[in-house]
């Protein structure tokens, strides 16, 4: 159930990191309902980490994820809250990004921040 | 459980060294600061008029209208890849007329740098100043709007610096802050930057928001 649960979770964060990476390789902005706060987001220095947009860096996290949860031994549930916590983590710093360095509020970034959040709660409870 | 456990901090430890290194590159990739403009901006504008900050013969027939905000990024961006082509196809040629809306809804700097655009734009020199603004652009909010900063764009615009600085206070620039929210209320534009287009004295229509392409103004401006 609880793994079921995960991988929808992590669909809907594939989805909306899929569609970030389009927008940033398309050069476009996102469709966003908080004026324009997306395109701050997106066009800011924090929207690549070492060359590689984080958006990218968030499709693969999910795919990495999704690819553990074909498992449900011991180990892929460890690999799973391990990808879950690492992705949570960083969603944590760059949701403090927005919040305190750039002033804008990306809500694509933020549901998959939130897609973070519950992945790394639902992973933790697999293990515990 | 001694076993799951360990493998719950297993994963914590793993995910906090890895995030932790995530996060000290990002944090190092940060924001580069503005740049003080140091030479006079191209001579984009050379040679054409600017009455009450619109550029451009005031008899064209259409009055292309932005509506930006000087502190907003995709603002300098379509500044950058479309204005030049404006100019040059449109304005020069005078089939068209352009007016700029300063609103200043990202934060306290958008107002400091709209109302010294006023002063700018009382001395018939709102586009160059808004074009060396860009040019110098830093991180939103990041405070890099001083009034050093605002005497160096001023300067790089060819504009008296302190005339405009001290406009910044009077009660144009509050004028000009005010109409530039009202138009924008008026007319519905949410995000910057936003064009809209006017047949002579004809109301405006929105024509779009973001960097848009040639086609999207040629078919407007036809």
């Amino acid at each position: 159930m609880t793994r079921r649960l995960a991988v929808a979770v992590a669909l809907v964060g594939l989805a909306i990191a899929a569609y970030l990476t389009v927008v940033h390789y398309a050069g476009g902005t996102p469709v966003c309902a908080i004026a324009h706060g997306c395109a701050t987001v997106q066009k800011s220095s924090y929207a690549e980490l070492a060359g590689v947009p984080v958006a990218l860096l968030g499709l693969l996290g999910y795919v990495a994820i999704l690819a553990s949860l074909a498992g449900d031994g011991e180990r892929a549930r460890t690999i799973t809250a391990g990808l879950c916590f690492a992705g949570f983590g960083f969603s944590a710093w760059l949701t403090w990004v927005e919040v305190g360095e750039l002033h804008a509020i990306c809500v694509w970034c933020v549901g998959s921040a939130l897609c973070m959040t519950a992945l790394a709660g639902l992973s933790a409870a697999r293990l515990a | 459980m001694f076993h799951r456990h360990a493998r719950l901090f297993a994963a914590l430890a793993a995910a906090a060294v890895v995030t932790a290194a995530a996060i000290s590159v990002s944090a190092s990739s940060g924001t580069p600061p503005a740049k003080a403009p140091a030479a006079p901006v191209s001579n984009l504008f050379r040679g054409i008029p600017e009455h009450d900050g619109v550029l451009g013969d005031p008899k064209a027939p259409v009055t292309l209208t932005e509506y930006v905000d000087l502190q907003c990024p995709v603002c300098a961006e379509a500044s950058k890849q479309t204005l030049p082509w404006l100019v040059e196809n449109y304005v020069r040629t005078g089939k068209a007329k352009l007016d700029l809306r300063a609103l200043h809804f990202l934060g306290p700097d958008s107002e400091k740098a709209a109302r010294v655009a006023s002063g700018a734009k009382a001395q018939g020199r709102l586009w160059p100043f808004v074009e060396a603004f860009y040019a110098a652009q830093g991180q939103e909010n990041s405070g890099y709007v001083t009034d050093d900063f605002l005497r160096a764009v001023a300067k790089a615009s060819g504009v008296d610096a302190d005339k405009a600085l001290d406009a910044a206070d009077g009660e144009p620039a509050l004028r000009f802050l005010e109409q530039a929210n009202a138009d924008a209320t008026r007319l519905g534009v949410e995000s910057t930057p936003t064009f809209t287009v006017a047949e002579g004295d004809g109301a405006p229509k929105v024509l779009g928001s973001g960097v848009l392409d040639q086609a999207a103004f040629e078919k407007a401006l036809r």
